[in-house]
C-alpha cells in the first residue's frame, strides 16, 4: 500500500490527522493552510483500514491509496 | 506573454446574441442555467460573452475546468474577480487584504472548521434542529424556504458567534444580514460603489455589524471564558508578526463566513427536504438507514461526524442538480494558452457548476434525480463545492449540518407535496438556485 497526497487540494482540515496519526500529520506552511505530511508512504497492512477511512472522510478528497 | 507566442494562439469563440446594453448580461440575468447551456453548446470547452461589460471565457468540462481550478493565484486571482464583495466584507479583509494578509485570514477561518471545532459544532446543530421541531406537533404544512432560512441562521449564528449571542442578538442580525445581501447583486458586478439605496443601506449594516461585534469582542476579551466557537478561534488567529485581527477584519471575516455558508446551506436544506417529499421510494431508504443507525440510542451530534452513506449519496445527488452557487470566477492576471487558445490578461475567467453537473459523459440522462449515482472518478467532474486551493473551506461543515438535519426530521416526519410535482420547479434568478418561493409540504409524524 502506497499514499499519496495533492497538495494543490490540501486545506489542513485536519481529519486524516484525527483517524491516523500515525501516518498522516498537518503543519503549519509559511503562509497560507497547514498541509499535510505523510509520515510513512508505505504504511503496514495493519494501519491499511484507518488509512483508507482517512482517504475517505478528507473533505477536500486530497489522500489516494494505491496498492 | 510576448507577441511572437499570442499571434500563433487563436481568440476563444463568442456567444452570440450580445445586446448592446449590458452584452449578455439580460439573458443571463433571466435565467443564466439556460445561458450558460447556450453558450456551452454553441462555443464548446471556451466560450467568451460579455458579462455586462466584462469579457468573460466560460471553461467548460473537466480538463478546462482542472486548469481553472490548478492554476496559481497569481495568474488566475480570486480576489480581483470578487472586488465587489470588498465593501460588504471592508477594507483590509480577504479580497481587499495584500496576498500575505488575505492568506492568513483564509487560515484562520478554516482553522475554525478543523476537526476539533467540529465536534461542537455537531452538537451545536443537533440542539438548535431539536428546537426548531420542538413544536411542530403531530402534522401541519411547513413553508421550507423560511423554515430553512431561520434553522441556518440559528446554527451560523450559535457555531460563529457562540450561544449568548444566538439567543439575544439574532434579531438585529438578521436584518443586518438582510441588508449586506442586498448589497450584493448584478449590479453590483459593474460598479458596487455607485449612489444607490441598496449600496446605502449595504454601508450602515456594515458599519452597525462593526459596533456589534466590537461589543461582543471587548466583552470576550475580559471575561477570558473558553467557548470553543469560530469567533474565538478568530480572535486568537495571529499574523505572521504576531499581531491579531481588528475588529474591523474580525467582522469582516464573520460576514465572509455568513455569505459563503448561509444562503447555500439553506437552499441546499431546503433543495434537500422538496427531493425527500417528491421521491416516497427515496426517503423510505433514508429512513431505513437512519433507524438502523440510531436504533440504539445512538446521539445525532456523534453519529453524524461519520459516515451515514445513503444519506450522503442523496445529498450529493441534491448538489448536483441544485448546486447553490452559480458560477465561480478568477481575473486573468498573466496571459495563458489552453488548447491552442489564448485566455488574455484582463479577461475574466469562469466555471459553471450547474452545467458542469449536466454533462452526460458523467452523469447519464442527467436531469433525472437518481441519488443511486456514483461519483464520477474523473476528478473536477463533480464540483458542488469548487476545487483546488479555494475549494469551499466549510464542506465538511455543510455535509455534517446536512446529515444532522435530516437525521432528526426524518427519524420523526413524513413529508409529501401538497400541490402537483411541476408547480415545485425550481427559480434561477438572482444568481441563486432554489425551490420557488412559497415551497409548502405537509408533515405527518411517522407512526413506529
Amino acid at each position: 500500500m502506497k499514499v499519496k497526497v495533492d497538495l494543490d487540494l490540501c486545506q489542513g482540515h485536519s481529519v486524516c490527522l484525527a483517524e491516523c496519526p500515525e501516518v498522516f500529520n498537518v503543519v503549519e506552511t509559511e503562509e497560507g493552510y497547514p498541509q499535510v505530511v505523510v509520515l510513512i508512504e508505505e504504511p503496514p497492512e495493519e494501519l491499511r483500514q484507518r488509512v483508507e477511512t482517512a482517504a475517505t472522510f478528507c473533505p477536500n478528497r486530497v489522500i489516494t491509496v494505491e496498492d | 506573454m510576448n507577441e511572437a507566442a499570442r499571434a500563433g494562439l487563436k481568440a476563444p469563440p463568442l456567444v452570440s446574441g450580445a445586446s448592446e446594453e449590458g452584452g449578455h448580461m439580460p439573458e443571463f440575468e433571466q435565467d443564466y442555467c439556460a445561458f450558460i447551456s447556450r453558450a456551452h453548446a454553441e462555443c464548446g470547452e471556451l466560450a467568451e460573452f460579455d458579462f455586462g461589460g466584462q469579457e468573460t471565457i466560460l471553461m467548460s468540462g473537466p480538463d478546462a475546468q482542472e486548469v481553472f481550478f490548478r492554476t496559481a493565484d497569481e495568474i488566475f486571482s480570486q480576489a480581483q474577480a470578487y472586488q465587489v464583495m470588498v465593501p460588504v466584507f471592508g477594507p483590509g479583509v480577504i479580497f481587499d487584504a495584500t496576498p500575505e494578509r488575505c492568506k492568513t485570514q483564509l487560515k484562520i477561518q478554516v482553522d475554525a472548521l478543523r476537526y476539533q471545532n467540529m465536534k461542537n459544532y455537531a452538537s451545536v446543530i443537533a440542539q438548535e434542529v431539536e428546537d426548531w421541531i420542538a413544536d411542530w406537533g403531530d402534522e401541519g404544512e411547513i413553508e421550507i424556504l423560511h423554515a430553512f432560512h431561520e434553522l441556518t441562521m440559528h446554527t451560523a449564528t450559535h457555531c460563529l458567534l457562540g450561544k449568548e449571542f444566538r439567543h439575544s442578538m439574532t434579531e438585529e442580525f438578521f436584518s443586518l444580514y438582510k441588508d449586506l445581501q442586498a448589497g450584493v447583486q448584478a449590479i453590483s458586478f459593474v460598479d458596487p460603489y455607485m449612489q444607490q439605496p441598496v449600496f446605502a443601506a449595504r454601508d450602515k449594516a456594515r458599519a452597525r455589524l462593526e459596533e456589534i461585534v466590537s461589543e461582543l469582542v471587548a466583552s470576550r476579551r475580559a471575561s477570558g471564558k473558553e467557548y470553543g466557537d469560530a469567533l474565538e478561534t478568530f480572535m486568537t488567529g495571529t499574523y505572521k508578526d504576531g499581531s491579531h485581527l481588528s475588529d474591523t477584519e474580525l467582522t469582516g471575516l464573520i460576514i465572509a463566513t455568513m455569505f459563503a455558508g448561509h444562503h447555500t446551506s439553506s437552499g441546499a436544506g431546503a433543495e434537500t427536504l422538496l427531493e425527500i417529499a417528491k421521491h416516497p421510494q427515496y426517503a423510505a431508504e433514508l429512513k431505513e438507514e437512519l433507524d438502523e443507525i440510531y436504533k440504539d440510542g445512538e446521539e445525532i451530534s456523534h453519529a453524524a461526524m461519520r459516515a451515514i452513506p445513503k444519506l450522503e449519496s442523496f445529498v450529493n445527488e441534491v448538489l448536483r442538480l441544485h448546486p447553490p452557487l452559480v458560477i465561480l470566477m478568477r481575473k486573468v492576471m498573466e496571459d495563458v494558452e489552453y488548447n491552442g487558445y489564448l485566455i488574455e490578461k484582463g479577461k475574466t475567467v469562469a466555471v459553471s457548476i450547474y452545467e458542469s453537473h449536466i454533462n452526460p459523459e458523467y452523469f447519464p440522462d442527467p436531469h433525472r434525480f437518481d441519488p443511486h449515482r456514483t461519483e464520477p472518478e474523473r476528478m473536477f467532474a463533480y464540483i458542488p463545492f469548487g476545487g483546488g486551493r479555494h475549494k469551499c473551506a466549510g464542506n465538511a461543515f455543510a455535509i455534517l449540518q446536512l446529515k444532522a438535519i435530516f437525521s432528526a426530521l426524518l427519524r420523526r416526519y413524513d413529508f409529501e407535496l401538497i400541490g402537483p410535482a411541476e408547480d415545485y420547479e425550481d427559480e434561477r434568478a438572482n444568481m441563486t438556485i432554489r425551490p420557488k418561493d412559497p415551497c409548502m409540504l405537509r408533515y405527518k409524524r411517522r407512526v413506529a
